[in-house]
C-alpha cells in the first residue's frame, strides 16, 4: 500500500479564514442579480432614487419660479407656488429628506428581501448545498458571515448608496451644505444638521437597517427556507405587526411600549434619532423611548443569532 | 487488447493528473507521519434525538481504497459526515491527520464529495469549482490553475461553462469530484461517487481512483454500486445498524464468517474419488455432485485450500475448474447483513 511520502502539499500561504466570506458573498450576490425579481424591484428602487436626485432640481426650478415678475399676473400661482415649494421640502437634503428616503427605499428593500431571501439562504438549506460550504475550512459563523455580508451589500446598495450620491448632489450644489453643520438652522425654516454630522447620520441609518435585516433575514430564510413561507413571516414581522401595534396603541389606547412589537417602526425611530430629530418631532406621537426600541432591536438579532448558531449546528441531521 | 476510447482520454487526464500535482515543488509529507491514520474513528456514537446514527465505531483508514458498504439508514452517510467535519461526535474522537475532523485544519486535508446533486443552478461549472477552491483560501490566481487543472483531470474542461442546470447527473458528479479534489486532499470521501454515470465515465474514475490512490491517497468510498467497488477495491468496511459489522479484504471478513461456509466449485479429473476425499474433512459442510462439477461448502477457506492444494498433489489429481461462487462483495454482504 502506498505511503504519504509522494502528498505534495501546495506551499504557498493560504488567506485567512474570514477571508472565505467574500467569495460565499460573491456567489450569493452572482444568484440575486441573476433573477429578474431582484432585477424588477431593483429597477423600482432606481425610480425613486431618480425622483428624489431630479426633485431637488425640480425643487430649485420652483424657488426660481416663485419669485418670477411673468408670474405676477396670475393672481393664485405665487400661492401656489409656495404650496408646492412647501411640499417639495422634503427635497432639499435635510434630516426629512434622508428620512423620507430610507422609509420608502427601506421598504422597497423589504418588499424585495422577502421575496428572494431563499434563493439567498433558504436554498442552502432546502437543497442542503450548506454541505459544500461546510466541507472546506470555514466554520459556520464564516459562511453566516458571508450570507449576511451579501444581504448587507445589496441593503447598502439600495439606500446607504443612493442616499450618499442625494447627499453628494446637495454639497456640489452648496458647498455651505457640506462645510456648515448648522446650514439648515441657519436658514429660515429649516432644521437639522448638515454637513460632516448629516454624512454620519447617513451612514449611521444605512448600516442600522443594513446590519438588523442581514440578520433577520438570514435567520428567517434558514428557518422558512421556501419563498412563500418566507414572505409569510416577513409580512408578519413588519406589515401585521405594525398593524397590531396601531391598533394597540392608537385604537385601544395601550401603553406607547406596545408599538415596540412593530420592528420597522424601531428602526425608523432610531433612524430619526440618528439623523438629528429632536425628541418632539420624532414620530409617532405616542411612542417608546428610543433606547427601549435599541434594546429590542438588540435582543431580537442575539435571538436570531442564537438560533443561527443552533440551526448550523444541525443542519445535518437526518430528517 | 488496446482500448482505442481510452487511449486519448486517459492520456490527456494522466496529463492533467501531472500538472494538478507537480505544478508545486516535491515536498515532504506534512500533515501526517505514515504511522498515523488518515482517519481516525476512536469509539465515536452519534444520536440524533433518541436514534442512534453512530454507535462505538472504531475504524482506522490509511492510504489506500477503502469500500463502504451497507444498507440504507446503516450509518454510511453519518459516518462519512463525521469523517468531513460536518458535524462533531455525541462520544468518542474523529481525526483526520492527527487533528480532529471538524477543525479548519483537518478540512484541510480533505475532499467530501457528498451524494446530492444541487447546486446553484444558474452558476456554471467552472464558477462553483472556482468558488469552492476560494474557500480554501487560494488566492484568485491559484483558485483559477486549480479549477482548470481539476476540471480537467475530472474530462470537464471543455463543458464547464454551461449552467449547472443543463448537466446530467454524471456531469454533476464529476463537478462534485472537482470540487473535492481541488485542494489535493490527503483523504477523500466519496458518497456514491459512481452513481448516473455513464459505463465510460465509471471506468475513468475507477482509474481515477487507483491514480490517486497509487499517489498515497486515502479513500473512503460509499457506495451501492458493489460490482463496481469490487472492481475498484477489496479492503471494504461493512456497517450495520449504526456499527461496522467488519472492515477488511473481502477474503478476510469472509473467511470469519464461519456460520456461512464458502461454496466452492471444483472441476478434476477424478471427481468421484476427489468427493470421497472432501467428504472426510471436518471442514467441509456439505458436498453437491453433478455430471461435472463438485460444489463444496467448507468453512475455514484458508485451511481447507491449503489441504486441498496438497491432497491433489499426493493423488496426482488434475484441478480442471476451480472458483468461489460466494465470495463477492454482494454475497459477503447479504451473509453479514441479512443472515442469508
Amino acid at each position: 500500500m502506498p505511503n504519504l511520502l509522494q502528498y505534495r502539499a501546495w506551499q504557498g500561504t493560504f488567506h485567512s479564514e474570514w477571508w472565505s466570506v467574500w467569495p460565499i458573498a460573491r456567489v450569493a450576490l452572482g444568484t440575486l442579480v441573476s433573477r429578474w425579481l431582484f432585477r424588477i424591484v431593483g429597477v423600482f428602487s432606481l425610480k425613486l432614487f431618480l425622483m428624489f436626485f431630479f426633485g431637488a432640481y425640480l425643487l430649485a426650478w420652483f424657488e426660481t419660479q416663485a419669485s418670477a415678475p411673468q408670474l405676477g399676473n396670475f393672481a393664485d400661482a405665487g400661492r401656489m407656488i409656495r404650496g408646492i415649494r412647501r411640499a417639495m421640502q422634503i427635497l432639499n437634503g435635510s434630516q426629512d429628506t434622508f428620512q423620507y428616503f430610507f422609509a420608502y427605499q427601506g421598504a422597497i428593500v423589504v418588499v424585495m428581501l422577502s421575496l428572494v431571501g431563499s434563493l439567498v439562504v433558504g436554498n442552502d438549506f432546502t437543497h442542503k448545498s450548506l454541505v459544500f460550504y461546510l466541507a472546506k475550512p470555514i466554520n459556520r459563523w464564516q459562511y453566516l458571515a458571508g450570507k449576511g455580508l451579501a444581504v448587507f451589500v445589496v441593503v447598502q446598495i439600495m439606500t446607504t448608496l443612493p442616499a450618499l450620491v442625494l447627499f453628494a448632489q446637495h454639497a456640489f450644489d452648496d458647498w455651505d451644505y457640506l462645510l456648515n453643520i448648522h446650514y439648515f438652522t441657519d436658514t429660515v425654516d429649516g432644521k437639522g444638521p448638515a454637513g460632516i454630522l448629516l454624512l454620519f447620520a447617513i451612514l449611521g441609518y444605512g448600516t442600522l437597517l443594513s446590519v438588523f435585516l442581514s440578520i433577520i433575514l438570514v435567520a428567517t430564510a434558514s428557518w422558512a427556507r421556501r419563498t412563500i413561507p418566507l414572505i409569510m413571516v416577513w409580512l408578519s414581522l413588519f406589515f401585521f405587526m405594525r398593524i397590531l401595534a396601531n391598533l394597540l396603541v392608537d385604537g385601544l389606547r395601550y401603553d406607547p411600549r406596545w408599538r415596540l412589537i412593530d420592528l420597522w417602526n424601531n428602526l425608523t425611530m432610531l433612524g430619526q434619532g440618528m439623523l438629528g430629530f429632536a425628541s418632539d418631532d420624532i414620530q409617532p406621537k405616542f411612542r417608546p423611548e428610543l433606547w427601549e426600541a435599541s434594546l429590542v432591536l438588540f435582543g431580537v438579532s442575539a435571538l436570531c443569532l442564537i438560533y443561527l448558531n443552533l440551526r448550523t449546528r444541525g443542519v445535518e441531521i437526518v430528517r | 487488447m488496446p482500448d482505442l476510447l481510452e487511449s486519448a482520454d486517459a492520456g490527456r487526464r494522466n496529463r492533467a493528473l501531472e500538472t494538478a500535482y507537480s505544478a508545486v515543488p516535491l515536498a515532504p509529507k506534512q500533515a501526517a507521519p505514515a504511522s498515523e491514520p488518515v482517519l481516525l474513528f476512536h469509539h465515536v456514537s452519534k444520536w440524533y434525538g433518541p436514534v442512534i446514527g453512530l454507535n462505538q465505531v472504531t475504524l482506522e483508514l490509511r492510504p489506500g481504497i477503502t469500500g463502504l458498504v451497507g444498507h440504507n439508514g446503516s450509518g454510511k452517510s453519518t459516518l462519512l459526515r463525521l469523517a468531513a467535519g460536518q458535524m462533531k461526535p455525541d462520544l468518542g474522537r474523529v481525526d483526520v491527520a492527527g487533528v480532529p475532523a471538524w477543525t479548519s485544519e483537518a478540512k484541510r486535508h480533505i475532499g467530501y464529495c457528498p451524494e446530492l446533486d444541487t447546486f446553484y443552478e444558474e452558476m456554471s461549472g467552472r464558477r462553483f469549482v472556482q468558488a469552492m477552491a476560494r474557500l480554501v483560501g487560494y488566492t484568485r490566481a491559484e483558485a483559477h490553475r486549480r479549477t482548470e487543472n481539476t476540471l480537467e483531470l475530472v474530462g470537464m474542461r471543455d463543458r464547464a461553462d454551461r449552467p449547472l442546470a443543463g448537466y446530467s447527473k454524471g456531469m454533476r458528479q464529476r463537478i462534485k469530484l472537482a470540487q473535492a479534489l481541488l485542494h489535493d486532499p490527503e483523504l477523500l470521501l466519496l458518497d456514491e461517487p459512481l452513481s448516473g454515470i455513464d459505463p465510460i465515465g465509471r471506468r475513468e474514475s475507477i482509474e481515477l481512483f487507483r491514480e490517486l490512490s497509487r499517489r498515497g491517497k486515502c479513500l473512503l468510498i460509499s457506495s451501492h454500486e458493489l460490482d463496481e467497488l469490487e472492481k475498484l477495491t477489496d479492503h471494504i468496511a461493512i456497517m450495520a445498524s449504526g456499527r461496522i459489522a467488519a472492515v477488511g479484504t473481502l477474503t478476510q471478513i469472509r473467511e470469519l464468517l464461519d456460520d456461512h461456509p464458502l461454496t466452492i466449485r471444483i472441476a478434476s479429473d477424478q471427481n468421484r474419488m476427489l468427493a470421497c476425499i472432501l467428504l472426510e474433512w471436518d471442514d467441509v459442510v456439505g458436498l453437491d455432485r453433478d455430471d461435472r462439477f463438485l460444489k463444496v461448502r467448507a468453512r475455514n477457506p484458508r485451511r481447507f485450500f491449503q489441504q486441498l492444494g496438497e491432497t491433489v498433489l499426493d493423488r496426482m489429481i488434475e484441478i480442471q475448474h476451480l472458483e468461489t461462487i460466494d465470495e463477492s462483495t454482494q454475497d459477503v454482504l447479504g451473509y453479514l447483513l441479512s443472515g442469508k
